[in-house]
């Protein structure tokens, strides 16, 4: 059950992310390939301050985040101007950058060796995993409810036009530059946050937790689901993460000498899976409505 | 009714050692609605990209006067900040946004920076009910095939970026070759439409056009431009009759 819930949390914080990449990408047109980098920050800076520094869980999430958010305005202040392939390879950059500041800087996050522990922020004794658990699905719920909203309002409208025609967005008023950064700012630094809450999740964190396939995972669910529906990054985590990790890797009796090849091949099929969506249905299973 | 001035200043534009645009002094919207002439590649479509600031000029002024009597000096703002100013332009070449609808697209464009916030997620349904007289009203005037629909034909994208822009209610409109696309009937009632405005909301209206019986029809002055120099300006009777003129824009041969 703890196992369960453990996985659980994790594909929950994989909505949330597919979600915010949705925002950026599904909408924006923002080509973030950088998600790790603002959620490991978010993840790793909760947990650096609360070990390091014994600064309480709140505090902590709270400065971690706007941490991640101050970074992400000045990496979007550099780029978001330009073209989709240097977005691409800048966030890429960048959270190849907070990736080896992980490991190399071993005086403040102990470097491969790891990091912890990072506790619950309350304890309702035998089931607080499964209370957090919770708290982690109603705070998706509200940032997907958010997404719903947004996309009837006028800034809904604004994101798509940017995404659209940017110059003719321009020409009709809209300052899309400011407008770009301030959204990449807000949705990156909540990438951050939901970092900040994975951190006792995970309890004891190694820099192998941040690695690019996080990203590759977040973006191939959202493709899959469908980028520009609210509910693709959802539908997308479950056909990926959660049919692997949470069915086939807990339930399926394989034979013991397979399990080891089960990552791999897992890889293997969500490449298939995006080859065979893109192929047929670009929009992702759900489409665009 | 004061109309709204553009003064241009000692405006150069070069691309690649080429001067596509070089002009001393030329004030627009002197009359309500003016014509912008010349043959292809005279700079007619670069002169507005400068004062609209989608290009940068390589050296000189833009001014910019509205009807109140203030003179701003838009050298160095924004495309997005001079169409707030009420300077606007719209397009030779179809442009749309591919995933609004017709009425989300206007809908953009009469959103306001106060309602353009990512927090600002309730109360939207007010914006929408505010303006729906002024969207119907538009929609009625031009035939959309489905006007709750995407705008489908060029035609339909043609209409709908002029509509866009008089959305913002513009003080100064740029239109690059409005007629283009548009059948003889269609652009009958978008030169009537912008005759209407430009008397009741005091519009001012500069032209850029190939069709010349439309600029000698609507236009109360004529600029005409070649070689990226102004040539000769003056009303249409003038333009019309000006042995240059003709020379300019069909060859000496042809005279």
């Amino acid at each position: 059950m703890a196992y369960f819930i453990f996985v659980f949390s994790g594909i929950i914080i994989y909505i949330a992310l597919a979600n915010l990449l949705h925002l950026q990408f599904g909408l924006t047109g923002i080509v973030n390939f950088g998600v790790v980098g603002f959620w490991g920050l978010g993840m790793y800076g909760t947990t650096v301050l609360i070990v390091q520094y014994d600064l309480p869980f709140l505090v902590a999430v709270v400065l971690a985040s706007l941490l991640t958010a101050v970074l992400s305005l000045i990496l979007g202040w550099l780029v978001l101007d330009l073209d989709s392939q240097s977005i691409i390879v800048a966030t890429l950059a960048f959270s190849t950058i907070i990736f080896y500041l992980v490991t190399t800087e071993k005086w403040l996050t102990k470097g491969v060796v790891g990091i912890g522990t990072v506790s619950f922020p309350f304890d309702v004794g035998r089931r607080t995993d499964l209370v957090y658990l919770a708290f982690l699905m109603i705070f998706t719920a509200v940032s997907m409810w958010y997404s719903w909203k947004l996309k009837q309002a006028p800034y809904g409208r604004l994101l798509l036009a940017i995404q659209d025609n940017e110059p003719l967005a321009r020409g009709l008023g809209k300052a899309t530059s400011r407008e770009k950064l301030i959204f990449f700012t807000a949705t990156s630094g909540m990438m951050g946050l939901m970092g900040a809450l994975h951190a006792p999740v995970n309890q004891f964190l190694t820099p192998t937790l941040i690695g690019p396939g996080v990203t590759f995972t977040v973006w191939i669910a959202l493709i899959l689901g469908g980028k520009k529906h609210v509910l693709g990054g959802l539908i997308g985590v479950f056909v990926t993460v959660g049919l692997f990790d949470l069915l086939i890797e807990t339930y399926v009796p394989l034979p013991t000498n397979f399990t080891i090849l089960v990552p791999n091949i897992k890889l293997m099929l969500y490449g298939l899976m995006l080859i065979l969506i893109l192929m047929f249905r670009p929009l992702g299973i759900l489409g665009d409505r | 009714m004061a109309t709204t001035k553009i003064v241009l200043k000692n405006i150069r534009k070069s691309f690649g050692g080429r001067t596509v645009v070089d002009i001393d002094n030329l004030t627009l919207g002197a009359h309500p609605i003016e014509g912008l002439i010349g043959p292809n590649g005279a700079g007619k479509t670069t002169l507005m990209s400068l004062i609209t600031r989608k290009l940068s000029a390589d050296q000189g002024q833009i001014l910019y006067l509205p009807a109140n009597g203030a003179k701003v000096d838009i050298t160095h703002n924004s495309l997005d900040e001079v169409a707030r100013m009420g300077l606007v332009r719209t397009n030779q070449i179809i442009q749309d946004f591919e995933s609004l609808t017709i009425r989300d697209s206007l809908l953009l464009s009469l959103s306001t920076p106060h309602f353009d916030k990512f927090y600002r997620i309730f109360g939207t349904q007010k914006l929408a009910q505010s303006v729906n007289d002024e969207i119907d009203f538009y929609l009625d005037y031009f035939p959309f095939e489905n006007p709750n629909g995407h705008a489908l034909s060029a035609g339909e994208k043609k209409l709908l970026d002029i509509i866009r822009c008089l959305m913002l209610k513009p003080k100064f409109l740029l239109m690059d070759e409005p007629t283009a696309g548009l059948p003889y009937d269609l652009t009958q009632s978008v030169m009537a439409l912008m005759q209407k405005k430009a008397v009741e909301d005091g519009l001012t209206i500069l032209i850029v056009e190939h069709d010349l019986d439309l600029i000698w029809e609507v236009c109360d002055f004529v600029h005409f431009l070649a070689e990226g120099q102004l040539m000769t300006q003056g009303t249409p009777e003038e333009i019309r009759k000006n042995q240059m003129v003709a020379e300019k824009y069909m060859g000496v041969s042809h005279v």
